[in-house]
């Protein structure tokens, strides 16, 4: 199978990722608990990956680090924190239903700062135009359907400069681009840890900037004798036994990527894009690829010609083609995009690919929809 | 003879072993007593009785808070050790 669904989930993860969970499956109890060698073998499991996330991402304290289930747990968290009825939020024309739904759910009034897509400067007067008076900005940094790559940095200084606390979704760029949470500066940065981190599902981070509020109520291993859950870090917004294997996972992947360099893998993932892209060109539909191609992460949609978008992704399944079709948990984004109707089967890239199987998903893809 | 800093999580504590460590201080970090707080479970970073005075000044330059110091005396009783 080529797979070429990255974006969904890393399923090519380095060897570490698997033996390092096995290994914590056998050894590692609960952190923060019992005071046993099991105990604080999980605690130092925890800590590694707390500190290998600071580093990656240029977090002042390993504290700010917060673990979560996935990046729309970690999204919840922070809307759920800064975000009450009737409250307005602006975001951007590209964001996934894990930014939408929380927002919608508590009753808050969405404000889409809308512009073309792979127009930057559109987007930012967009962001602009609206930011006076919000309660709150969220934005992720590249589209999970298009691959577009929003100007996040400059989009936290204008939210900076009207006082209005910015929430980043980086589901699609943690472990993809680089990303200094000390220099965008913005309240909270999401991500999942099960994409480009290359770790297990069931794990996520949330960096932590501005005030939090907890959404699970329960043990932290500290101040048990209050009712109230702790008011600092990571503790606050840790309720419960925490997915240690998972964490094991995530910490290797985080190092394969500090490893690997975030700037080679933005480099190959672009390069793999650009590959596939000539390789197809518009034999079997029109790829939505950016003009600049520094405007476009390692994510491309196809508007397939004369065939429906999840019958044109079974077949390049069939065939041996992993993708994803239809809306991707982002209608907001085909909307922006006049895409809603069509949906889009999407390709997305990895550093786990040999430049073989990029031309040979490009060739089979051809060959399978070319009928 | 070895002392207990109290901290206030587990993930802190973590952080000040860390900043001892780079200071050449060995610490360890432990599950404080239940009686040592009477705001329920709590960590604490275990040091030498030599190293005490050092350890609180770099934790103190670090700008990370600690509790009470506490020290098993011969009766197996936790006393505050003043700082």
């Amino acid at each position: 199978m080529i797979y070429l669904d990255s974006a969904a989930t890393s399923l090519l993860k380095p060897q570490c990722v698997g033996e390092a969970m096995a290994a914590a499956m056998g050894r590692c109890a609960s952190p923060g608990r019992g005071s046993h060698e099991s105990a604080r073998l999980a605690a130092e499991v925890c800590w590694d990956c707390r500190c290998a996330a600071a580093e990656l991402f240029h977090v002042a304290s390993e504290e700010q680090v917060v673990f979560t289930m996935n990046a729309t747990h970690a999204i919840n968290l922070a809307i759920h924190s800064l975000v009450g009825p009737g409250d307005r939020v602006v975001i951007s024309g590209w964001e996934h239903n894990a930014v939408v739904r929380p927002l919608h759910a508590r009753g808050a009034v969405i404000d889409v700062a809308a512009a073309p897509l792979f127009d930057r400067e559109g987007t930012l007067e967009a962001f602009a135009r609206r930011l006076s008076g919000a309660r709150a900005a969220v934005c992720t940094h590249v589209s999970n359907v298009f691959g577009f790559i929003l100007p996040i940095y400059d989009i936290a200084r204008l939210c900076k400069a009207a006082g209005v606390p910015l929430i980043v979704d980086a589901a699609q760029s943690a472990g993809v681009l680089p990303l200094d949470f000390q220099r965008l500066d913005c309240a909270f940065a999401a991500m999942p840890g099960h994409k480009g981190l290359m770790g297990p599902q069931g794990t996520g981070l949330l960096l932590c900037h501005g005030e939090t509020k907890p959404l699970l109520f329960g043990g932290s291993g500290s101040l048990s004798r209050e009712r109230d859950m702790p008011a600092f870090l990571p503790d606050r917004l840790e309720a419960g036994t925490q997915n240690v294997p998972g964490i094991a996972g995530l910490l290797e992947g985080i190092r394969y990527v500090q490893s690997t360099g975030v700037e080679q893998i933005e480099r190959c993932e672009r390069s793999q894009l650009r590959l596939f892209a000539a390789e197809l060109g518009d034999s079997v539909g029109q790829l939505m690829l950016s003009p600049d191609p520094s405007l476009q992460s390692g994510v491309l949609s196809l508007l397939p010609r004369d065939i429906d978008c999840e019958e044109a992704a079974e077949l390049l399944g069939q065939g041996g083609v992993a993708v994803r079709a239809g809306l991707h948990c982002a209608p907001l984004a085909h909307e922006s995009a006049g895409t809603l109707r069509s949906g889009t089967v999407r390709f997305s890239f990895s550093p786990r690919l040999r430049r073989d199987d990029v031309l040979l998903g490009a060739k089979y893809t051809k060959e399978i929809l070319g009928k | 003879m070895s002392v207990l800093i109290l901290m206030r999580s587990l993930t802190y504590a973590q952080r000040g072993q860390r900043v001892l460590f780079r200071l050449g201080i060995t610490s360890e970090v432990r599950k404080a007593p239940l009686g040592s707080s009477d705001r329920g479970c709590t960590y604490a970073l275990r040091v030498g009785e030599r190293d005490l005075r050092l350890a609180l000044s770099v934790l103190r330059e670090a700008r990370l808070e600690y509790g009470k110091v506490i020290q098993k005396d011969r009766d197996g009783n936790y006393r505050e050790v003043e700082q």
